[in-house]
């Protein structure tokens, strides 16, 4: 839970009438055919991940932001980390 | 709270109406056209384009500026479309300042200019869709319609490179007088290939009002016809006619998305509500997009149908594309209706099963649009 991530310059975070939206610009990041729409929460999570804050980091503010328990929370983000990474939307600093 | 899913991929539809549905009320313009110019390098006789050499085309500086605005909007669907676009020589430039931006791209183009320089950058970064517009299944006809000897060789070559890279494409074609015989013989080639395959019969006058093509467009017959001769529309409006809805009753005049959620910049930098609309216009090279996006979007809201307009009440609404700017482009005035689309709406509806045509709107009955045919 001590990662560092880092976003990929070729995924596109767009927020749009409270929809949160990762759209893949180059054909080798990600699965170009596909659109990801993020739940609040995810969104919230890739707003924080700048490559800086550590996952423990980012575990604390959205235990704190949300309405959930911090082993949910924890759940919650390690999932959501390791979707983003596999997609290569995402990766290790 | 929402738990966090692992980023759900999410079908292309349900997304789509999931976030249209939320958009809908709240003006926000998530579908965008931009039409990088008003040039072609073909001479289609159905085009309705008008280019105007004393008018100046938005820079790419100032084509940026506008995406940036139109993205932080709350645009997504963005169609870059001509003219042809691919006469600018900064088509790559501009298209990779929009693709940054995170639109979802879809690209009119007529395929005769694409290059494999292009195409090769446009597969490191590809379009949502690629849509190719061809005008026959034989070069005589294809070019009988575009003016350009050669123009044929050409848009089959570049298919062929946009195939070779596997790019997102579809194929489509202006039914008229002139080619709707091969309508089906460039379907069964299209989706031989595996591609999808569209038409459409309805032509309307050029932006100027002239209505040269009208000399090659099909009679409401013909065009209902040729509907009826393809399967997948005749099961299509089958269905159509098995579900109709009552036309809306709040008087609005504009039924559709134009100035709520949907929104057409022309090359010199004038936003309307759609592309045949040209009456609400507002200059970006003089306003934010936000602040004209708010005026258009007031006017057009206020906009309502009067007394005697023809479409009130009409009970084929759900079978007929009438609206504001087919009055206008037809008649310079958004208040009248199309009497051409009216008519293919009573056909389809008798051919089709949604029973009678007669209605309260004031649409001709079978036998004047026939004694208009014969006329």
């Amino acid at each position: 839970m001590t990662k560092v991530y880092s976003k990929s310059p070729d995924v596109v975070f767009r927020k749009i009438a409270d929809e949160f939206v990762l759209v893949p610009i180059r054909k080798n990041a990600a699965d170009l055919e596909s659109i990801y729409a993020l739940n609040e929460v995810g969104g919230r999570i890739w707003e924080l991940i700048d490559g800086h804050r550590t996952t423990v980091e980012i575990h604390k503010t959205i235990a704190d932001e949300f309405d959930v328990t911090p082993d949910e929370a924890e759940e919650d983000l390690q999932n959501f980390v390791k979707s983003l990474a596999e997609t290569g939307s995402i990766k290790e600093s | 709270m929402e738990r966090v899913h692992s980023v759900p991929q999410e079908t292309y539809t349900a997304f789509s109406n999931s976030i249209h549905s939320k958009v809908l009320e709240k003006n926000i313009p998530i579908d965008g056209t931009i039409e990088l110019t008003q040039r072609c390098n073909l001479k289609c006789v159905q085009c309705y384009c008008c280019h105007d050499p004393s008018k100046r085309e938005l820079s790419y500086d100032e084509i940026c500026r506008i995406l940036d605005e139109i993205a932080e909007a709350g645009c997504l669907w963005l169609l870059i479309t001509g003219g042809e676009p691919l006469l600018r020589p900064d088509f790559l430039d501009i298209y990779m300042y929009a693709k940054k931006k995170g639109f979802l791209i879809t690209l009119f183009t007529n395929a005769t200019l694409v290059t494999p320089e292009i195409l090769d950058h446009l597969s490191k970064y590809p379009p949502f869709s690629i849509e190719v517009s061809v005008y026959g299944a034989t070069k005589e006809i294809y070019e009988k319609i575009t003016g350009v000897t050669g123009s044929f060789e050409s848009c089959m070559a570049g298919i062929k490179l946009i195939l070779d890279r596997k790019l997102p494409l579809k194929l489509k074609t202006m039914a008229m007088a002139l080619n709707h015989h091969e309508v089906s013989q460039m379907k069964e080639w299209s989706e031989g290939m595996g591609i999808e395959f569209r038409f459409d019969a309805m032509l309307h006058p050029k932006l100027t009002g002239l209505k040269d093509p009208w000399d090659v467009r099909l009679s409401p017959e013909d065009a209902v016809a040729l509907d009826g001769s393809d399967q997948k529309k005749l099961d299509a409006w089958r269905e159509v006619c098995k579900h109709p809805w009552e036309p809306s009753q709040n008087g609005r005049l504009f039924t559709c998305g134009a100035g709520k959620n949907s929104f057409h910049i022309d090359p010199y930098g004038y936003l309307r509500p759609c592309d045949m609309m040209r009456t609400f216009s507002y200059d970006l090279r003089k306003h934010s997009f936000r602040e004209a996006w708010v005026e258009m979007c007031s006017a057009v809201s206020v906009e309502k149908a009067p007394g005697d307009y023809k479409c009130r009440g009409c009970k084929m609404t759900f079978i007929c594309n009438q609206c504001p700017g087919w009055g206008f482009l037809e008649n310079g005035d958004i208040y009248s209706i199309s009497e051409n689309m009216c008519d293919v709406a009573q056909l389809r509806a008798r051919k089709f099963g949604a029973g009678s045509g007669n209605t309260k709107g004031g649409m001709s009955n079978e036998e004047e649009i026939l004694s208009k045919a014969q006329r």
